[in-house]
């Protein structure tokens, strides 16, 4: 078609059908289901070393992480052992206590009439000693009267100067005195006895008395105030709590899945979610040997190195564990956890491979926090690994490696 | 060539039936020689445009002869079944007014009915070049009709009804609208056109300026024709 | 033989071109509406494909987890897991929310996944996948987030390590995911008032509350504030198995409802989608409808603004074909025109739709079809006149 236009005219036109049908050529190529999917990849240059990629300079660190709750090691329920009212509460939480300080009192109710009562029993079985001695002085009096008379009977017998039933009876009489005498011992044993009984009745209202005292068992510091005076409480039920402070530790919970390598002593890195920018250390002291079976968690009990200030119990806290570096020699290769996939049930990473794309199931070996994994076998040099894709990747994807794809951190 | 350029004989066209049929034409005989331009002259409603239209196979008249050439393409009913081939063919048109195609460009639009007739676009827009430089426009061959004055396009106008070289060309009153000298000057035009190719040529119109250019004239009254000889004045 | 309609066209480009973009913008309107439908469906695709998962467990007669709300006690996947031809079953939750991120709210989906387990996010257009057990997420672009970034959900922050692209809920919204136990307490455990308000009460309950029983009242408190519910169990099946099966299977013995792909398909297209899929095609046949009248009226005055020429062609000997040719021909034109500017105006706003626009070739392909038709059919209301023309008109009366 032989245009006979003007010439500004004609490449006007020109400039339209070019803008027109390239602009549709490449709306048709490049955007939409046609276009490639856009990847970043990590290139293996050789297998047997660490590789490179900026993975090299990191040696994997596994490390575990779990979230803490503080607790006390050592905390006292301090109530009553015998149900009863409250009397006295003469501390308030947050107050420091001695060992031996009284924290609280419970109405000791009819324990101190009771306790007059046996006073006075025991003034009365003191009086009855009393009254027992003198009866066994006066038995033995009579009886070594009667037994001096007997033997004075028995020697006028010899001489004749008696009849032998009179010296009978007095030998009788010093039969029945020393039976008296006796029984007057005997009384007097009971006597004192019934003063013994007493008390050690005594002792053992005193001991109750001393129940209803509260006392601080050691230094603490008191956590709850949990009955008013005038509260009813039955036994087992606490009035006052404590807590030693210098013996707050964390309970951490840990995946089951992840806690391969906990063991006593691991250091700990610690960041309390009220201080979260003041990391603290510690480290494990004990693994508890019973695990939680519902949520599958392993407990391990994390000892700070220096308890800080205003730690409350119950607070949160993050705590990282490092079991320490694997072998830096390794010769596994590193890759980022972005590139390893799951297809039902392999694992593996997607290469680029002699140009071609494969899906190749690898070993995996430990994985650092940071994100990093230690891949054991499975790859090859000159392997192409995809890292970060656009879409998913199937076998037959068309792909265009990228330096990095939008999002990257600012 | 045969000896005839255009030859009517009897030719009638009535329109209506029974009581009401109006004979717009009732007996019009004529003939122009290859090479010669003549007039046809009549006052409005004489029946020059149905004339003309039978002429120019856009209607059918009722009875009669019409050969073109040597060919007779009415004798009762059309001969020839395509009209419009007809049309493009062996009758050339020249109007009042030009009515050029607007959006072809003054070559194109007189290489279109060569093209139209089959010929490569090559030969036709050739064929039109010649054209219109016999014609004195050579030099608007690129140009678009709009940009040309009334003059130069009335000669593309001629020169498209020639393009495919027709035996036969009918103008309505081409000269109307222009004065005295350009008139003439389109008379001239038609004239060597004629001798030059051959051409028969009617030209409808009634306008005195021309009517001396004319060697002979029919007038048309009630349908009827009757010649006339003119003065055949020589264009200079 | 030239093309009359090219020159015609080529003369009036101006106005060929003006109307040929205003059509254009018609038919962009229409290639993006049939875009958000693809684009719903595809969101509802993409959300099935990424979770990974053969089979969708969930709470019986319910169509979850994504049409309706579900919940599962979290131990169940154990039972599953224990079936024959059950590689592999992991809890997922759900849960769609507003996250503070600065001073604005974000709406999304958390998901809440065991990592390596069905329901991890499948790839990462950047970042890293979650390491540690809590307090960490994996968020998809659409959100705004970015590397490194601390986001509130419920009660904690959470940094996000990782970032994915079109991870989102079949309503459109982008994902956040983040560790089970996290989003089982963000989902299920209250706020701080309500859970001091449950404790008030209970503690209100004599039943609950005796005092002759120290430390019922505390177990009860605690069992109320334990978060021990998901929202579906997804299941990856032996490649040896047929997802059907496990599926009877399970739903026979566990007195739990599990779908497969395909009617987890249906569930979300068929019942989710259904009536934005009707409102959408309602859409399409009327701008078809309003694109055939805009088509017709340009090209028949277009037409009618030739009539003399077409007269003169006529008589002069032009055949009617060639002039319906032409006609047809200038109507095919401007379709054209209108089609490629309409297909590259809906590439270029797509992205800024709020939904997710996926414009396909089989779309533009047929849409381009439709508008020829439609083109064609426009153009015999035009065609007709022309042909109705007398080129007597021409010659003078």
């Amino acid at each position: 078609m032989k245009l006979a236009l003007p010439s500004s005219r004609r490449s006007g036109l020109a400039l339209l059908a070019v803008l027109l049908f390239g602009g549709f050529g490449f709306v048709a190529t490049r955007s939409g289901p046609l276009a490639p999917t856009r990847v970043t990849v990590i290139n293996l240059t050789n297998v047997g070393n660490v590789t490179d990629g900026g993975a090299s300079a990191i040696a994997i660190v596994p490390a575990m992480f779990g979230i803490g709750t503080v607790e006390a090691r050592r905390a006292y329920q301090i109530g009553p052992t015998m149900p009863g009212r409250v009397l006295k509460v003469l501390v308030d939480v947050g107050d420091t206590v001695k060992a031996g300080q009284l924290l609280a009192e419970m109405d000791p109710v009819d324990l101190p009439a009771r306790m007059a009562a046996l006073d006075a029993a025991i003034m009365h079985a003191s009086s009855g000693i009393v009254a027992a001695e003198a009866q066994q002085t006066d038995a033995q009096a009579r009886h070594e009267v009667a037994a001096l008379n007997a033997q004075r009977y028995d020697d006028l017998l010899e001489r004749k100067f008696v009849s032998p039933s009179a010296a009978e009876t007095k030998r009788q009489e010093r039969v029945s005195t020393q039976a008296g005498l006796h029984a007057a011992q005997a009384n007097r044993a009971g006597a004192q006895q019934e003063v013994g009984r007493l008390q050690a009745e005594r002792t053992a209202l005193l001991k109750q008395l001393d129940q209803v005292r509260l006392m601080a068992p050691a230094d603490a510091i008191v956590t709850a105030r949990e009955a008013e005076p005038g509260s009813a409480l039955v036994s087992g039920q606490s009035v006052i709590r404590l807590m030693e402070p210098a013996s707050l530790w964390l309970r951490v919970r840990v995946d089951q899945g992840r806690a391969g390598g906990l063991a006593l002593g691991l250091p700990a890195a610690i960041v309390l979610r009220s201080h979260p920018a003041a990391p603290l250390r510690g480290k494990v002291v004990r693994l508890e040997p019973v695990s939680d079976s519902v949520t599958e968690e392993r407990i391990a009990m994390i000892a700070f190195e220096q308890v800080p200030q205003g730690l409350s119990i119950g607070e949160l806290a993050e705590v990282t564990l490092q079991p320490g570096n694997t072998a830096a020699g390794s010769n596994a290769v590193v890759l980022p956890n972005a590139s390893i996939k799951r297809q039902a049930d392999i694992t593996g990473v997607w290469v680029s491979r002699n140009g071609e794309l494969r899906f190749v199931p690898v070993r995996l070996g430990d994985a650092s926090l940071a994100g990093m994994v230690q891949v054991l076998d499975g790859l090859q040099a000159g392997d192409q690994v995809i890292v970060h894709s656009e879409r998913e990747i199937v076998s037959g994807s068309h792909l265009k490696i990228v330096e990095s794809l939008a999002g990257s951190a600012t | 060539m045969s000896e005839y350029g255009i030859r009517i004989e009897g030719l009638r066209k009535r329109y209506g039936e029974g009581d009401t049929a109006v004979d717009a034409l009732k007996d019009v005989n004529l003939t122009v020689a290859p090479g010669e331009v003549v007039g046809l002259v009549g006052p409005s409603g004489s029946g020059k445009s149905t004339l003309l239209k039978c002429l120019g196979a856009v209607i059918e008249p009722s009875a009669g002869r019409m050969t073109l050439g040597d060919e007779v393409i009415f004798d009762g009913a059309w001969k020839s079944r395509d009209l419009r081939a007809l049309r493009r063919d062996r009758i050339g048109f020249v109007f009042q007014a030009p009515y050029l195609i607007p959006f072809l460009d003054v070559t194109d639009n007189v290489a279109l009915l060569p093209m139209l007739a089959g010929q490569s676009n090559a030969a036709a827009r050739q064929r039109a070049v010649e054209l219109l430089a016999a014609l004195d426009v050579g030099h608007r061959a690129k140009a678009q009709p709009a940009q040309l004055s009334g003059g130069e396009q009335q000669r593309v106008a001629i020169a498209r009804a020639l393009a495919n070289q027709p035996p036969v060309i009918l103008a309505d009153e081409p000269t109307a609208p222009l004065d005295s000298e350009r008139a003439l000057a389109v008379m001239r035009i038609l004239n060597d056109m004629a001798q030059q190719y051959r051409t028969a040529i009617i030209v409808v119109t009634h306008d005195e300026k021309i009517l001396p250019t004319f060697k002979r004239i029919y007038h048309i009254r009630d349908g009827r024709t009757y010649e006339e000889a003119g003065e055949g004045r020589a264009l200079a | 033989m030239i093309s009359l309609a090219g020159r015609d066209i080529l003369h009036s480009w101006g106005k060929f071109v003006l109307t040929g973009a205003g059509l254009g913008l018609l038919i962009g309107v229409t290639l993006t509406m049939a875009g958000v439908y693809r684009g719903m469906v595809d969101d509802a695709m993409v959300l099935l494909n990424n979770s990974g998962a053969d089979l969708w467990v969930v709470q019986q007669d319910t169509l979850g987890p994504y049409a309706e709300p579900s919940s599962l006690h979290d131990d169940v996947y154990r039972d599953i897991r224990g079936m024959p031809g059950v590689a592999s079953a992991a809890n997922v939750t759900y849960l769609t929310m507003q996250v503070r991120q600065g001073n604005a709210d974000v709406r999304v989906m958390v998901v809440g996944f065991e990592a390596g387990q069905p329901g991890e996010p499948g790839y990462l257009i950047a970042g890293r996948q979650i390491t540690r057990s809590h307090y960490e997420a994996v968020a998809d672009i659409k959100t705004g987030f970015t590397l490194g970034e601390r986001i509130r959900i419920r009660r904690h922050d959470y940094t996000v390590v990782g970032i994915t692209r079109r991870m989102v809920s079949s309503g459109g919204d982008p994902m956040v995911f983040i560790p089970l136990k996290d989003a089982q307490e963000a989902q299920f455990l209250k706020d701080n008032d309500a859970i001091l308000n449950e404790r008030a009460r209970t503690a209100a309950t004599p039943s609950l509350n005796r005092p002759g029983v120290p430390g019922l009242l505390e177990a009860v408190q605690r069992a109320q504030t334990a978060n021990r519910y998901v929202n579906a169990v997804l299941v990856q099946v032996r490649a040896d198995y047929s997802a059907a099966e496990v599926a009877a299977t399970i739903r026979r013995w566990k007195h739990l409802q599990a779908y497969t792909r395909e009617q987890m398909e249906e569930i979300l297209v068929a019942k989710l989608i259904a009536t934005s899929a009707k409102q959408i095609a309602m859409f399409l046949v009327i701008l078809a409808v309003v694109s055939a009248a805009i088509v017709a009226f340009i090209i028949y005055t277009m037409t009618m603004g030739k009539i003399r020429e077409i007269a003169v062609l006529k008589l002069i000997g032009t055949r009617n074909r060639t002039i319906a040719g032409m006609i047809l021909q200038q109507a095919l034109g401007l379709g054209l025109i209108g089609f490629m500017f309409g297909k590259i105006v809906a590439t270029f706003w797509a992205p800024v739709f709020p939904k997710y626009v996926l414009l396909e070739p089989g779309d533009a392909v047929r849409g381009f079809v439709v508008v020829m038709l439609i083109c064609t059919i426009a153009s015999t209301l035009a065609i007709r006149a022309a042909l109705r023309v007398d080129p007597a008109t021409a010659i003078g009366g």
